[in-house]
């Protein structure tokens, strides 16, 4: 479904991808490993939009959207959550999940400002699906749907930003180090959010940056290896963790 | 259970209370006494949490609050229908919380600051002088209000290219501009301003008295101070209505995170450009009706300082709550006219106050609440 | 005249220069525009003003040391209330959006502005500002040098030079480079935060009260208003440069001057317009540079 070749960004004097290969199909989690600086994020940033390709291709569905804007690339049905939470924190859960259902709403005046009754029956049709989403993850969560953002702890926060992604049911997920931040208990509680998503969006391919190992071991049907921006290996997490290479260049270190 | 409707009812009916009093008393000791009442209920309010009732109550009655309010205005005009100057503060109030309105969805929901709305008055002000008598007047109006947007699109490219304190630059430079420009242009009167001709519709001039018989004599304002009412009302309407809509939530998302925003689809430009545009309109509204209103343009009126008045309106009434601007307009028009010995000092007072808001109490004197959705409890 | 135009110029250029050096110093340390600037620059003219007054009043007739008494009352005190705008206004919302900080200056602008309309003697009106420079000038064909805006244009140039020495050869400058760069690593090498901070904004200020004593005895008069063009003016300046930088303000600077005075010269209706064909001038250079004009050394702040 995705097919990454020769994906490279350069800042300056600084190449953070260096023809990076990569391809990812429907339905299986991707885990992407690789020491700080490796050019993860950066992977996920010039696929989404965020930074500039200097050179190579992204074709996703066939279609070439390499360089495409952000607006482009989420129109595409490729969702993605961010390294630093970037949740719209003053405003309610529901706001922060509608947010990823903005290509499908709509926006003309007619509908928002004067056919109030459609708008409210659309509201809450929305509302119920939310709900629905939410207690995928967590019933309590799920009841808390009008409160302001700021008011959850860090593990709801988390479920709240992918949900956010898995609302509008993207074809592709990119989930940027969801553990980040987290204690072990959420953790292992997070591990088990990442299985639901599975079972629930089945067709849904994910990409998975991830530190820590054990998640990427419990989850991940693949594992790819990135150092110095450029593949180091590829294969199950068995395969790729016993490589002598991987060793000295990541796992030795930690 | 169901909501009772008279908090909501007595709130408007205590709004309307305070500021006919405060339009109509004249001695500086009655209008200071008509402020520490108006503050002690605001206190009260908070206390008691009475305001919280009044606001649950409204909300549990969509239909029935308006009209209190629209008949509240009304009777607010019917009261002061022989006082000229009373009625010409009315007008200036409920015209300048117009404007106000646009800046908040500049700034309150896009997150656009402008540094130049003073100047989008005034291109909707000269509008009115340049066509007024040329076209019918709805037309004037609502060139004016056309050709602020218009105005405003030059700036849509800098303003997209620019953020942050570039951006604040774009809009003071302009607004910089605009006022030298109409200063040293002699086809616009230059430093004298131009006259401009009253509002007429079907025949009936709004620059008439109106005289019923040699004893009863209404104020000519009467019909502008209605007018004006009622489109404040209608915008409040249609504000509210597009906070609480697909809309709102876009430009929240905008506002608050443009870089996630743009990761689901938001185009972050587009949205910031439309609310500009849509706030310009309503500030070249609001400027086309008040030069009519007055009679008269000069490039004074539209100085930078008169930007930042309605900056701090804004602020004052609370970043992003429109509610709070009606009140906070009140406060900055009516209380220089009232306490002669202020008027010198008015921008001094301003500034003082939006200092302490700032530093004090950040959301402004009104905060904004979470989004209430149609359709949601 | 071509070269009276260029020199008439340079000395506006000076002066800007002078403001936006300090909006380029404050957003270096602080990330913020501080908008009260050119009301400082203004409220410097005045100090200097009542300092003249108050000096002659005094029985001192001396120019150069009724001169020197006014530059120390007008730059110490300014330096005073630079920092201690910092201190209540600026420090204090730290970590608000940056826009408050925007907003709570420009209040503070019009707070002085008013103030000084209200409350100096006559403060509405203009005020003639003294000749204390040598008068006379030196005359070729149609070119006029007076002695007064040489001894102008050597002290504001000498004001800038003196800047920039010491943000590269002094402690305080290395300490104001440190905290531009990272406020938090600075802090760990025991650079401390708060007092750069204050010192940065009471440099920026002194620079300012500077350059309103010398737009005073440029032009032989100051007025309350003076400041929010001379304060647009250097923010546009301190923009175009790319903020952050001080050869950048330097260089908007001269820009900005140089529109002014092109635009007088070409733009038909004359001079009447030169301060619109600058600003939409400005406009258009954000436009075309956004980040400014020296905009890829602006990673490398001040």
């Amino acid at each position: 479904m995705l097919e990454v070749s020769g994906l490279t960004v350069r800042f300056g004097g600084l190449t953070a991808l260096d023809g990076l290969q990569l391809r990812a199909a429907a339905g299986e989690l991707l885990g992407l490993i690789g020491p700080n600086g490796s050019g993860k994020t950066t992977f996920f940033n010039a696929l989404t939009g965020f930074v500039p390709v200097s050179g190579g291709q992204v074709r996703f569905d066939g279609k070439d959207i390499t360089g495409a804007a952000p607006r482009r690339v989420a129109a595409c049905g490729i969702a993605r959550t961010f390294q630093r939470l970037r949740l719209l924190s003053e405003l309610s859960v529901f706001d922060n999940l509608m947010l990823g259902l903005h290509l499908d709403l709509p926006h003309g005046p007619w509908v928002n400002l004067f056919a109030r009754r459609r708008l409210a029956a659309a509201v809450r049709e929305r509302a119920a699906e939310a709900r629905e989403l939410l207690a995928v993850f967590s019933p309590a969560l799920a009841g808390r749907l009008a409160e302001p953002l700021r008011a959850l702890p860090m593990i709801d926060r988390r479920r709240v930003e992918i949900c956010r992604a898995l609302v509008r049911a993207p074809r592709l997920l990119l989930l940027d180090e969801p553990s980040a931040g987290m204690t072990p208990d959420e953790t292992a509680a997070l591990m088990d959010d990442l299985h639901a998503v599975k079972a629930r969006r089945p067709g849904t391919a994910v990409i998975l940056i991830e530190h820590d190992m054990a998640v990427i071991e419990r989850v991940s049907d693949r594992c790819l290896v990135l150092d110095y921006g450029r593949r180091l290996c590829e294969g199950s997490f068995a395969a790729v963790s016993r490589d002598p290479e991987v060793r000295r260049a990541y796992l030795g270190e930690a | 259970m169901p909501v009772a409707a008279w908090p909501a009812l007595a709130a408007v009916a205590i709004g309307a209370g305070l500021a006919a009093a405060l339009l109509l008393v004249h001695h500086k000791a009655a209008v200071l006494a008509v402020l520490a009442v108006g503050a002690a209920l605001l206190v009260v309010a908070q206390r008691t949490r009475a305001g919280e009732r009044a606001a649950a109550s409204a909300a549990a009655h969509p239909r029935l609050v308006p009209v209190a309010v629209a008949a509240c205005g009304l009777g607010l005009v019917m009261l002061l229908r022989e006082d000229n100057f009373a009625l010409l503060m009315l007008c200036t109030v409920a015209l300048q919380t117009l404007a106000a309105l646009g800046l908040h969805l500049q700034f309150g929901y896009a997150g656009v600051a402008n540094f130049a709305g003073a100047a989008f008055l005034g291109v909707g002000a000269y509008t009115a002088a340049v066509l007024g008598g040329h076209l019918p007047s709805v037309l004037v109006l609502v060139t004016g209000a056309g050709l602020a947007a218009l105005a405003g699109l030059l700036l849509a490219l800098p303003l997209l290219r620019t953020r942050g304190h570039y951006a604040a630059l774009i809009t003071i430079a302009f607004g910089l501009l605009l006022r030298t420009f109409l200063e040293v242009n002699d086809t616009l009167g230059g430093p004298q301003g131009l006259k401009v001709p009253g509002f007429t519709l079907g025949g009936l001039a709004f620059n008439d008295a109106i005289v019923f018989d040699e004893d009863t004599e209404w104020s000519f304002y009467v019909p502008y101070a209605v007018l004006a009412l009622a489109l404040l009302g209608a915008t409040h309407v249609l504000v509210r209505r597009l906070e609480r809509s697909w809309i709102g939530l876009a430009l929240d998302a905008v506002r608050v995170d443009e870089t996630a925003a743009a990761a689901f689809g938001v185009n972050g430009g587009a949205w910031k450009i439309a609310a500009f545009c849509v706030g310009n309109a309503l500030c070249g509204l609001a400027g086309a009706l008040l030069a009519m209103v007055t009679g008269f343009v000069a490039p004074p009126s539209f100085a930078f300082g008169d930007s930042l008045v309605l900056v701090s309106i804004v602020i004052l009434g609370g970043i992003g709550n429109p509610l709070g601007l009606l009140p906070a307009a009140f406060l900055v028009v009516v209380l220089p006219e009232k306490l002669q010995g202020l008027q010198e000092y008015r921008f001094l007072l301003f500034a003082v106050l939006v200092i302490l808001v700032l530093r004090l109490r950040p959301g402004g004197l009104l905060p904004r609440r979470l989004r209430r959705w149609p359709g949601l409890p | 005249m071509l070269a009276q135009h260029l020199f008439n110029g340079l000395m506006l250029g000076v002066i800007y220069a002078l403001v936006a050096t300090g909006f380029t110093l404050f957003f270096g340390v602080m990330d913020v525009i501080k908008f009260s600037h050119g009301d400082v620059v203004m409220l410097g003219a005045f100090t200097a003003l009542a300092t003249y007054a108050a000096a002659s009043g005094a029985g001192i007739t001396h120019p150069a040391l009724l001169l020197a008494f006014m530059l120390a009352a007008a730059l110490g005190v300014m330096a005073l209330l630079g920092a201690l705008m910092a201190r209540v206004l600026v420090l204090p919302l730290r970590g608000a959006p940056a826009i408050n900080v925007l907003l709570i200056t420009l209040m503070a602008g019009t707070a002085i502005r008013e103030s000084v309309r209200l409350f100096y003697p006559q403060g509405s009106n203009p005020k003639p500002f003294p000749r204390l420079l040598p008068e006379g000038a030196f005359e070729a064909g149609g070119f006029t040098l007076r002695y007064d805006s040489l001894i102008l244009l050597g002290l504001g140039l000498a004001a800038i030079a003196a800047t920039g020495l010491l943000l590269e050869r002094t402690r305080l400058g290395l300490a104001i480079r440190a905290v531009a760069q990272d406020p938090e690593t600075a802090a760990v090498m025991g650079i401390p935060f708060r007092a750069t901070v204050l010192a940065t904004f009471a440099l920026g200020s002194a620079l300012a009260a500077l350059a309103g004593v010398v737009n005073g005895l440029y032009y032989s008069e100051v007025n309350f208003g003076v400041g929010l063009l001379l304060g647009a003016i250097g923010f546009s300046s301190a923009v175009v440069g790319g903020l952050g930088s001080v050869w950048g303000a330097v260089l908007g600077a001269m820009v900005f001057a140089a529109l002014q005075t092109a635009g007088a010269l070409v733009v038909p209706g004359g001079s009447a317009y030169r301060d619109v064909f600058a600003f939409g001038a400005v406009i258009a250079l954000m436009t075309w540079r956004p980040a400014g004009l020296l905009a890829e050394r602006s990673a490398e702040r001040v």
